[in-house]
């Protein structure tokens, strides 16, 4: 499993981290992350465009706010392929994303989950193992200290405006000690040029109001 | 011509249970008679034939269901419709069926073959046949019932198959068996002995008509089965019960013989109805939509499952009844030469529809949907909520952030500076967006938005979408956060 090549995430330096050289194909991978507006989506741009590219849903399990479409157009993602679904509680959040997986109906599957016990976990691994397509799962970082069984665990935080720091928490191979720092909008592989740069530069510190009389 | 005949033993109690598991011993008697019983009733020394009070002192526990010959009979053509896969000839008997296959043997891979699937088939619908093989319709039936499993294939041996089966095969009427019995005739061959005037003199030339059909000295025409345009199969539970587990089990077999019908005629159904009956309240109605036309068990149960996990009873279930109408009729698919392979794009749609209704059935039609794109500048309208499969794409505008909030969500302004946990930095903008004053009128609706929309930083570096209201008194929204 673990040989088998995964889908670039659009930055080399976090390539040459994860096993497979990008996001792996039946495997269980957790983004741990608190505070939603950092660049953790933007990290998973280039594979839901290239998922999007084949027949089957791209399913959504409870995102945390609406998926903005245009956004996802300009990256390349396409939208109708997309199949939000919202469920409230930890245990139809896992039972959906385990239907999703076992559907052999979808091309990627990205969930939220709040609070889930090492028992689901387990059968989403085996669900995905067996659906041979990417899972991502976005946890609240509080869950770093409890075990998975997932194969690549990645904590995200935001090191300085503009840019995210990835500390490899879990994957096959050596650990990796230093943390990655990365640029999501400004390296975001097949990002167009127009989006705005959040590089420490070009903030202001005037007050917003200001600008405008 | 080969006739391959199948009788039920039991019928009218396989009939009302189709031999579901459970504990109790169970009858079925015509007023005061046991007609059909089980083999926890047999066990326990209860037998056919017997009167009713000796049963019940017999056994105390014993359950007493009233013959239904409705049951019968809709139950025997449920039955004949699983087998009209196997050939378009099925003509219905008593307690049991006559399917001419002589056209089907080498298809399905022999007699033994297709044998073995006819039982499987009546197997899953909950049917236990014994069976037979004769080249005529009336020989095989008999053979059926009185030696189980043989197969006589060429009409000179049937006179020697037939001479020791007992009289009481013949389906001659209970005078004719009183007449055979008192002239001291025991088996088919004695009978067939007789000088054929002295059956004729005692009025009992039937016996000798029936015979004649049996050797095929007589033609024997029968009328070929139709499956019906409507489904509508009811299945008793011997004890009512709550369980999940024993209603699905019971649920398959009604699932299992209208996919084995359904699959005779090369047609699906697009959604089916489960009635759950108790015997105090009105019945609980499930709707099962399949998303595409389809005639998979599995898919059913699947669906069905979900819905019972969400369902609460009012009371234990008495009966199941499963009505399906509008066949639709579903194009050949063929298959791969080289066995399974990648599944086809149509497969692909199928499971990609299942999906869809898997997750509604289990959390509703609403919590599972699709966006779709529309032609407007106000960002909250640029898209909008969709059933699933009916979305368009957007067209891509790189300055629009990942997620949306909805309803914007209004910041705090603190020394006339947006506030969100601390003050916001700009990064870029104003970018100014009006239009919608065409439907401002309508209370209800958005109305003209006039907004200028920054790009800013908050206190943990993430990077916010907010607009200010042009209008008095220039509130501050946040709107989307660029993930």
């Amino acid at each position: 499993m673990a040989s088998q090549p995964g889908t670039p995430t659009g930055h080399p330096l976090l390539d040459a981290a994860l096993p497979g050289g990008g996001w792996a194909a039946g495997e269980m991978t957790e983004l741990l992350t608190d505070c939603a507006g950092q660049g953790e989506m933007s990290l998973l741009l280039p594979l839901l465009q290239h998922a999007s590219r084949n027949d089957g849903w791209l399913v959504w399990v409870a995102p945390p706010h609406i998926p903005g479409i245009s956004a996802l157009s300009a990256a390349g993602v396409h939208t109708s392929r997309l199949l939000l679904v919202r469920a409230d509680t930890a245990g139809e959040r896992a039972w959906s994303l385990r239907q999703a997986l076992h559907s052999g109906a979808c091309t990627a599957v990205v969930g939220w989950l709040e609070k889930i016990d090492m028992a689901a976990l387990r059968r989403l691994q085996l669900a995905v193992r067996e659906a041979a397509i990417p899972l991502i799962l976005f946890r609240p970082t509080r869950d770093a200290r409890l075990a998975s069984p997932a194969a690549v665990r990645l904590m995200l935080s935001a090191s300085a405006p503009g840019v995210l720091r990835v500390d490899v928490l879990k994957r096959r191979g050596p650990p990796v000690s230093q943390p990655i720092h990365l640029q999501p909008t400004r390296s975001g592989a097949r990002l167009p040029s127009g989006l705005p740069r959040a590089t420490p530069s070009h903030v202001t510190t005037s007050p917003a109001a200001a600008l405008i009389a | 011509m080969l006739w391959l005949a199948l009788v039920f033993p039991d019928w009218p109690l396989q009939a009302l249970f189709r031999n579901q598991a459970h504990a109790h011993p169970l009858a079925v008697a015509s007023g005061q008679q046991v007609l059909a019983v089980d083999a926890a009733a047999l066990a326990q020394g209860v037998r056919s034939g017997q009167g009713l009070a000796d049963a019940l002192a017999i056994a105390p526990a014993l359950l007493v269901r009233p013959r239904s010959r409705a049951a019968e009979h809709s139950a025997l053509r449920e039955a004949a419709g699983c087998t009209l896969r196997y050939t378009p000839r099925v003509a219905l008997e008593a307690d049991g069926l006559l399917l001419e296959i002589a056209g089907s043997t080498r298809l399905f891979g022999g007699l033994d073959s297709l044998q073995q699937r006819v039982h499987d088939d009546l197997a899953g619908a909950g049917f236990k046949a014994h069976g037979a093989c004769a080249p005529t319709p009336r020989a095989a039936y008999w053979l059926a019932r009185g030696t189980p499993g043989r197969c006589i294939d060429g009409i000179d041996n049937l006179p020697a198959a037939l001479a020791p089966l007992p009289v009481s095969v013949m389906e001659a009427g209970t005078r004719l068996h009183d007449l055979l019995a008192d002239s001291g005739l025991r088996t088919l061959g004695s009978v067939m002995q007789l000088p054929r005037d002295a059956l004729a003199r005692r009025d009992a030339s039937t016996v000798r008509q029936l015979i004649d059909q049996a050797l095929g000295r007589l033609p024997d025409p029968r009328t070929c089965f139709e499956a019906p345009r409507r489904m509508d199969s009811r299945l008793e539970l011997p004890v009512p019960r709550h369980d999940t587990d024993v209603l699905l089990f019971a649920a398959n077999r009604l699932f299992n013989a209208c996919c084995s019908q359904l699959s005779a005629v090369h047609a699906g159904i697009e959604s089916c109805r489960l009635e759950l009956e108790h015997e105090h309240h009105p019945p609980t109605s499930l709707t099962l939509m399949l998303g595409t036309p389809s005639c998979d068990a599995r898919r059913m149960v699947l669906l069905a499952r979900e819905h019972l996990a969400r369902l609460t009873l009012p009371e234990a279930v008495s009966a199941l009844r499963f009505q399906a109408d509008d066949w639709i009729h579903l194009a050949g698919r063929s298959d791969d030469l080289f066995g399974r392979q990648a599944p086809s794009p149509a497969q692909r749609l199928e499971a990609c529809a299942l999906l869809v209704e898997r997750l509604s059935a289990r959390l509703g039609r609403d919590k599972i949907h699709a966006l779709s794109a529309c032609a407007d500048h106000r960002p909250e309208r640029a898209q909008q909520v969709v059933e699933p499969g009916q979305g368009r794409c957007a067209t891509a505008h790189a300055r629009r952030p990942l997620w949306l909030l909805s309803p914007p969500q209004e910041l705090q302004v603190i020394n006339g500076q947006p506030w969100r946990n601390g003050p916001l930095q700009r990064i870029s903008g104003p970018e100014r967006i009006e239009s919608g004053w065409w439907d401002s009128d309508d209370t209800a609706s958005l109305g003209d938005a006039l907004r200028d929309y920054f790009v800013a930083q908050g206190m943990a570096c993430e990077r916010l979408w907010i607009y200010r209201e042009h209008a008095q008194p220039h509130r501050w929204y946040l709107h989307g956060l660029f993930a």
